[in-house]
């Protein structure tokens, strides 16, 4: 580096090498989450070809800026990724351990460069040789080499790259001084616009300050364009660290992600990117049981952890999910009180969701031993305060013992919002443009409103909706001087599917609106999503429409609402809508099946699978299952069953892996023929077969099966039994076809059904009551056409009888 | 040295001597906008330039009942965690370095100026409670539980 010391080119330097600094940072944050999800699905040739890149990127630019450790250290991961990529060597679990610490080494590497400007000195012989050491794949299974001449690969790589050269690198302060500017222009022309009509100017002034307006509106557009940015990255790093820490805990893991197309704020993005990882760390280390305990609760091996953005209106959502063993609230209280954060007085006074809250407070920890991997001072109170810096909250779902869903909500955005401003309790309030379908006068011909239960209803062209008043709502009076011919019916969509009405005293107008959080304790009130300045000058509340909608706790579910659901039904019959289980297939199909048939998921080892009488069957515990397969899995490794209860029976579906859940969309594209295939739906843009639960559980007979659920069966007594036959060859069949079997001399309380006599003499078959009797005889001919008795070893007319009986004794 | 220079004030009909490193101005406050639903000690919403901050009544804070806001009423603003806030004073008096050094309080003070008092300090004669604005924004324990 003899050019740094001769002064001028060391800011042009700098500058590379800053750049270097921040690319690098990025392109390996995202490599590390490529390759886990590579090690997953080897066969991924996209993915291997972006990690390639990645690598091939750093390669060049560090030899340009002659950064030797770094080039030597991508090089020999870029090697190692060709032979791959040739097909040469078989992409197996140490290569990508041995790549993953590549990286490590490599963020080392750049984190040291950024304080000292220097390369630091090292050896990574290790790490390289690492690469090296994994074997070579077989000559058999090497895939089919590509027709492609091997230098071909640069040349399309490198016009990849120039891609990346057409967006630029701008310091976030600028980008942060540029929206402030704006943001300040739009409340100068709010002001100015103000003036202007209070003065009542000529029009040719007002039409140059409208153009004026509209080229402002267009650049806050593409401002806030410029800040927003796929939450994909956000979600980058996390599988390389849902990976690492479940090896290191040997917990099982399975790890998704959706909804990373979601768009966010950057700066909204940099404040929860430690909350997320942080929450993400405490589920695996807290919330997932180890591998026995999981076995014990009766729950699959592999515990799922789900990661999901979504947005709804003006607010995102990020949902960590997990199926661990949930808060437990007395245990969290018992903690509390121990570390002496609230007295034992204080405690008992709690709702149980203050109770959850507890560990909000600083200084909690739900550890029952700080763990090297939680325990690192980062509490969840600093992830509250941090969602609170940015006007957000954080939400808990939890079902002890059986997953914890940890929700931050945020807005998803600091810029302008198009709202609409209405009237109530004589102060203004904003509802987000966005989120408003309708408004309505409510002395409307087409407005109905009916009182029902307390509750109220409004039916707009035949659909209904709950309705909510604003003053209700906000525990306020009504204002003074307001008119009944003012109030008006907003109807609200706060999400996908959901939608209510919420009346107020008059609809002013529609303005942009420049949202900055409220305070905390403001936000604590779930009612509102922010502060606004709009023309007046006066701060106006926007109102978020899902936390009015929660506070009110109405179902606001678009579901059957032709029906007739009325407002106050518990809110969780949102949650009972139709959910979907999104899963792979043994042949990798993409399959869903409706939530509500399956009775659990279960994870069994291949043994428990058998077969018998042409069928296969599963051993779980003490029973014996049907499994819907027509032959053995060809594996030694755990199966994974649906299993599948319509109320009576039980089967069991092998799957490949469990992927999601989801709301079960509405649209269906019925299948030609009905069989195991109902139809295909579409779930997050890709097709997926919806399983028809009917025609399987029709395949597997319950009458016959021998996995019916003992239910109501019919009892029959054996009379006359002298020689044992009854008991010995008799009772095994009837018990297999469902009855319950009672000897003459049983002591039974119970009346029986049906009585069958063995013997030849009826008078030895007599029982108290009027009970059905079926008599049987020894002799295959029958005595005469008004014989009545039953040939013993006629299997089919035995059970036809019994049937019959039973019927008639039941009509 | 900062650390000395002290906003003398009567809040909560209590004259305290606040640390002057989170207090941004003391300016007067219009009429404030309700926000329905919140908690008593938040006395509502005014703009301050192109900044909408949220009043706080220490009234309430320190366990007192509230006190109705009078339009010109002067308010000290305050930045916590990123948020803009204004506590409602009963009279502004002075800006001041104090030179006497900050002394453990004494004697036993209501529950609520406990908690938000750090110490004790000698101005002019007279003793005065030391208070960090910020403590005075944290939510109540009280209101908490």
């Amino acid at each position: 580096m003899v050019a740094a010391g001769l002064g001028a080119p060391v800011t042009a330097m700098d500058d590379l090498l800053n750049d270097f600094l921040a690319e690098t940072a990025e392109i390996l944050a995202e490599a590390s989450g490529a390759l886990v999800a590579w090690e997953g699905d080897p066969a991924d040739r996209e993915r291997l070809d972006a990690i390639f890149r990645s690598v091939h990127t750093i390669k060049g630019s560090s030899g340009f800026l002659s950064l030797p450790r770094i080039t030597a250290l991508a090089h020999a991961a870029e090697d190692a990724l060709d032979q791959v990529r040739r097909g040469h060597r078989a992409a197996d679990a140490a290569l990508v351990t041995a790549v993953l610490g590549v990286v490590d080494r490599l963020q080392e590497l750049c984190a040291a460069l950024g304080k000292s400007d220097v390369e630091p000195q090292g050896d990574d012989s290790a790490i390289i040789d690492a690469l090296a050491g994994t074997g070579e794949t077989p000559a058999s299974t090497r895939p089919v080499p590509s027709d492609r001449e091997p230098d071909r690969f640069e040349e399309e790589d490198l016009s990849l790259d120039l891609q990346a050269w057409r967006s630029i690198r701008v310091p976030l302060p600028l980008l942060d001084s540029v929206m402030t500017g704006v943001t300040d222009i739009v409340l100068a022309r709010n002001e100015f616009g103000r003036m202007l009509r209070a003065s009542g100017v000529d029009a040719s002034v007002v039409a140059a300050f409208d153009r004026l307006s509209d080229s402002i509106a267009a650049m806050r557009q593409s401002v806030s364009q410029m800040r927003m940015q796929r939450i994909d990255k956000l979600f980058a790093p996390l599988p390389r660290i849902v990976r690492d820490l479940a090896q290191d805990l040997g917990k099982k893991v399975q790890f998704t992600t959706s909804g990373g197309e979601v768009e966010l704020d950057r700066e909204m993005m940099e404040n929860i990117r430690d909350p997320l990882i942080h929450i993400v760390r405490n589920a695996i280390d807290h919330g997932i049981e180890p591998l026995d305990q999981r076995v014990a609760a009766g729950k699959g091996v592999t515990a799922h952890l789900t990661v999901l953005a979504r947005q709804s209106g003006n607010q995102i959502e990020i949902e960590v999910r997990d199926d661990g063993r949930g808060l437990s609230p007395d245990a969290l209280v018992a903690k509390a009180v121990a570390s002496r954060l609230v007295s034992a007085a204080e405690a008992r006074a709690l709702t149980p969701k203050q109770k959850l809250e507890l560990i909000f407070r600083p200084g909690f920890s739900t550890a029952a031993k700080v763990t090297s991997v939680s325990g690192r001072g980062v509490g969840m109170d600093i992830v509250k305060a941090n969602l609170e810096k940015i006007g957000g909250i954080v939400e808990l779902r939890n079902e002890e013992g059986r997953g914890l869903s940890i929700v931050l909500r945020m807005p998803m955005t600091l810029t302008i919002i198009s709202g609409l401003m209405v009237r109530a309790a004589g102060q203004y309030f904003a509802i987000p443009r966005g989120a408003v379908r309708e408004i309505l006068l409510e002395n409307s011909d087409s407005v109905r409103i009916d009182r029902v239960g307390g509750g109220e209803l409004v039916t707009v062209r035949g659909e209904q909706f709950p309705l909510l008043r604003l003053e209700a709502i906000l525990d306020c009076e009504a204002g003074e001087d307001e008119d009944a011919d003012e109030r008006a019916v907003v109807i609200v969509r706060p999400g996908q599917g959901q939608s209510y009405a919420i009346s107020v005293a008059a609809i002013h107008d529609h303005e942009e609106l420049v949202i900055k959080p409220a305070a905390p304790p403001i936000m604590a009130t779930g009612l509102y999503a922010g502060t606004t300045l709009p023309d007046s000058g006066q701060p106006v509340l926007l109102l978020d429409v899902q936390g009015v909608m929660a506070a009110a706790a109405i179902d606001a579910s678009d579901v059957e609402r032709s029906e007739g659901d009325g407002p106050g039904a518990p809110e969780d019959e949102v949650r009972e809508m139709a959910q979907l289980l999104l899963f792979r297939d043994t042949d990798q199909r993409l399959r869903g099946i409706r939530l509500s048939v399956i009775e659990r998921v279960e994870e069994v080892p291949a043994a428990a699978l058998f077969e018998s009488g042409g069928a296969v069957r599963a051993q779980i515990g003490e029973r014996i299952f049907p499994v819907h397969a027509a032959r053995l899995p060809e594996t030694d490794a755990a199966v994974k069953l649906l299993r599948l209860y319509d109320g009576r029976s039980i089967l069991c579906y092998p799957i490949d892996a469990v992927i999601d859940i989801v709301r079960l969309p509405d649209a269906i594209q019925p299948a030609a023929t009905p069989g195991l295939i109902a139809g295909v739906v579409l779930v997050g843009g890709d097709p997926v077969e919806l399983i028809d639960p009917f025609w399987l559980m029709e395949r597997c007979d319950p009458a016959t099966s021998i996995a019916a659920v003992p239910q109501r069966q019919p009892l029959c007594s054996l009379a006359g039994d002298e020689d044992g036959w009854g008991n010995n060859f008799l009772a095994p069949l009837l018990r297999q076809a469902g009855y319950r079997v009672a000897g003459a001399d049983d002591a039974h309380a119970e009346r029986p059904d049906v009585l069958l006599c063995l013997a030849d003499d009826p008078a030895q078959c007599r029982i108290d009551g009027d009970v059905p009797m079926i008599r049987l005889r020894a002799s295959l001919a029958a005595a005469g056409p008004e014989d009545e008795t039953v040939y013993r070893y006629d299997r089919q007319a035995l059970l036809e009888a019994l049937h019959a009986r039973l019927t008639k004794g039941a009509a | 040295m900062m650390d000395n220079l002290y906003l003398v004030a009567r809040i909560a009909d209590t004259r305290v001597a606040l640390r002057s490193r989170a207090i941004n101005s003391v300016v007067t406050v219009g009429t404030p906008v309700r926000v329905p639903a919140a908690p008593p000690y938040v006395a509502g919403l005014f703009a301050l330039r192109s900044r909408v901050l949220t009043l706080i009544d220490p009234h309430v804070v320190v366990g007192l009942p509230p006190v109705p806001v009078v339009e010109g009423q002067r308010v000290i603003v305050v930045d916590v965690a990123g948020h803009g806030y204004a506590l409602l004073a009963d009279e502004i008096e002075d800006v001041c370095f104090i030179d006497a050094p900050e002394r453990r309080i004494a004697g036993k003070l209501l529950p609520g100026w406990a908690r938000v008092a750090d110490a004790v300090i000698e101005h002019r004669g007279a003793s005065l409670l030391v208070v960090d604005p910020a403590e005075l924004i944290v939510q109540p324990v009280a209101h908490a539980a």
